[in-house]
């Protein structure tokens, strides 16, 4: 077989424009600070993760608790069309009651991008952390709210001496049932200057950022 | 029992795609879209989504490398057929409006060299003796262009920054995804700017810019370079039939109408493209006032029966 180089002048220009404009998409895709997102099982590595995700989006189309979404624009361009997790619509119980216990995420993910280690389990499988803004929260302004704390599947919320919600960090893994059933902001309950819901699962290095910014932890 | 032109034929068959790639979405049947279509193990991974993320992940899956055998076991049987009869930008480009008309005088000008060539040069012998010679030409077989070195920077890119970037700008991928997030503003409420800017983006490639599929897809050239192994379902002239040949009378009608791949099966060594780009979108049957044009299952020798009829023609006109 013969291969033939068809190229004139303008052939060539469009194949080095073309060539220069991925490398650039590239280089500033990488530039630019991207905002973390929480993903799905199995997608903690964020390199590895989007090294291989096609953006398919396969995963939030099986996805049975229907809590995984395409990332938009505003959370930056390299992550658009990624899956990232909405507990407004749901949480994740790593498909215990779907699939027995193995999310369907990862068992459809074509290119591996969302991947688990044999010996993982829910409790290690880290999505995000929880983290509750406190002007917020019924349950610290003494509304007597406990909402969370009773649906917690890993008993990662308690109360402090004072009888205020607080997180169990070591055993929170961000599945996002606290946020999902959270009332502030929802069946009528408004809290002034509140923006969204007052327990929600936020990705582990900006819960980090955000307790060691404390003022009165 | 020409009922329905081969125009209407492939809309018919990519609206079906895509239709049911959106009930699949709908019904959570887990069948995905064109990036990895289809279930566990049978999945048809997108082929340059294949070699991005392994090249970016540096990980070869098993499963994955299997659709990429299997894809280009299918593209060697079928061809380039992809282009014409699945993928979505083919539709798009056609319902959008055009930027220009510059393409249909450009067309026209080519034909008018082609008679230059063939027709005008009034010595009938000549004329003949080089529609003998031009039907005889060989076709190329790969074809590099600015294609290819997409592919190039496609591929470089992905390993140099460690995701697959192309991925981020594939119209393929961002049909189906403006349809999902434009789904999802009505069923979720899902209000974001991506329903602007999958559009935009799509309307840069795609119209502004109208010869990307001849000039910059990278799939395109991934599957050409596979499509060279192709040998089924190739057009076919027959000679006895074609007006050129059997007639001796001019007639540009197929290399017209192959407009987007540029292939001029009558006359192969003028050819603007090779035949493995040939989509096998039918646009050259569908013009031949004949009927001549066929794409048989099997090639059957077709090259070595050619070019007789040009020269007895020629005897007789010229007694």
């Amino acid at each position: 077989m013969k291969a033939q180089l068809g190229f004139t002048r303008r052939t060539f220009a469009i194949g080095v424009t073309g060539v220069l404009a991925l490398l650039g998409l590239g280089g500033a895709s990488r530039l630019v600070q991207e905002k973390p997102l929480t993903r799905p099982p199995g997608g903690q590595d964020e390199d590895d993760f989007i090294g291989a995700c096609l953006r398919c989006e396969k995963c939030l189309e099986v996805c049975p608790a229907q809590v995984i979404v395409p990332a938009t624009v505003e959370a930056g361009f390299l992550n658009t069309r990624t899956p990232t997790m909405n507990f407004k619509l749901g949480w994740c119980d790593y498909c215990k009651d779907y699939n027995g216990g193995s999310p369907k995420c990862v068992d459809v993910c074509p290119t591996a991008a969302l991947k688990l280690a044999v010996d993982s389990t829910p409790e290690n499988t880290i999505i995000g952390k929880a983290y509750i803004v406190k002007d917020w929260c019924l349950g610290w302004q003494g509304k007597g709210c406990r909402i969370c704390l009773e649906q917690c599947p890993y008993d990662a919320i308690t109360t402090d001496e004072y009888s205020r919600i607080r997180v169990k960090y070591d055993a929170c893994n961000g599945c996002g049932r606290c946020e999902f059933v959270c009332v502030s902001l929802m069946s009528g309950s408004y809290t002034p200057g509140a923006t969204d819901r007052a327990i929600t699962i936020k990705p582990t290095q900006i819960v980090d950022f955000l307790l060691a910014n404390e003022v009165n932890g | 029992m020409k009922s329905l032109s081969a125009k209407s034929f492939r809309t018919i068959t990519i609206t079906a795609v895509v239709l049911v790639v959106m009930i699949g979405y709908v019904t959570r049947s887990e069948l995905g879209n064109l990036s990895a279509l289809g279930w566990g193990l049978i999945t048809a991974i997108c082929p340059l989504g294949f070699l991005e993320t392994m090249l970016a992940s540096k990980t070869l899956i098993p499963q994955a490398l299997i659709s990429f055998i299997v894809i280009v076991i299918v593209v060697i049987v079928f061809g380039k057929f992809f282009c014409a009869w699945i993928c979505p930008t083919a539709l798009i480009q056609r319902i959008l409006p055009k930027r220009s008309k510059k393409k249909e005088t450009a067309n026209i000008s080519e034909a008018a060299d082609y008679a230059d060539d063939c027709g005008t040069n009034s010595n009938v012998v000549n004329k003949q003796l080089h529609l003998a010679e031009a039907c005889k030409g060989k076709h190329k077989n790969i074809k590099l262009d600015s294609r290819h070195m997409v592919l190039g920077g496609t591929l470089l890119s992905s390993a140099l920054f460690g995701f697959p970037v192309f991925c981020l700008v594939c119209p393929v991928g961002l049909s189906f995804a403006t349809l999902l997030v434009i789904m999802r503003l009505f069923t979720n409420g899902e209000a974001t700017f991506t329903v602007l800017l999958f559009p935009a983006i799509l309307i840069l490639e795609l119209i502004v810019f109208r010869k990307w599929c001849t000039k910059i897809c990278p799939l395109g050239a991934c599957v050409s370079l596979l499509s060279g192994l192709n040998r089924f379902f190739r057009p076919h002239i027959d000679d006895n039939k074609c007006l050129v040949t059997a007639e001796n009378k001019e007639c540009y009608r197929c290399s017209k109408a192959c407009n987007v791949e540029k292939i001029n099966l009558r006359f192969p060594s003028k050819s603007g493209g090779s035949m493995n780009d040939c989509s096998k979108c039918r646009e050259c049957s569908d013009s031949c006032p004949t009927n001549a044009i066929k794409f048989p299952f099997l090639p059957k020798n077709l090259e070595r029966e050619k070019p007789v009829l040009p020269t007895k023609h020629f005897s007789t006109k010229n007694e």
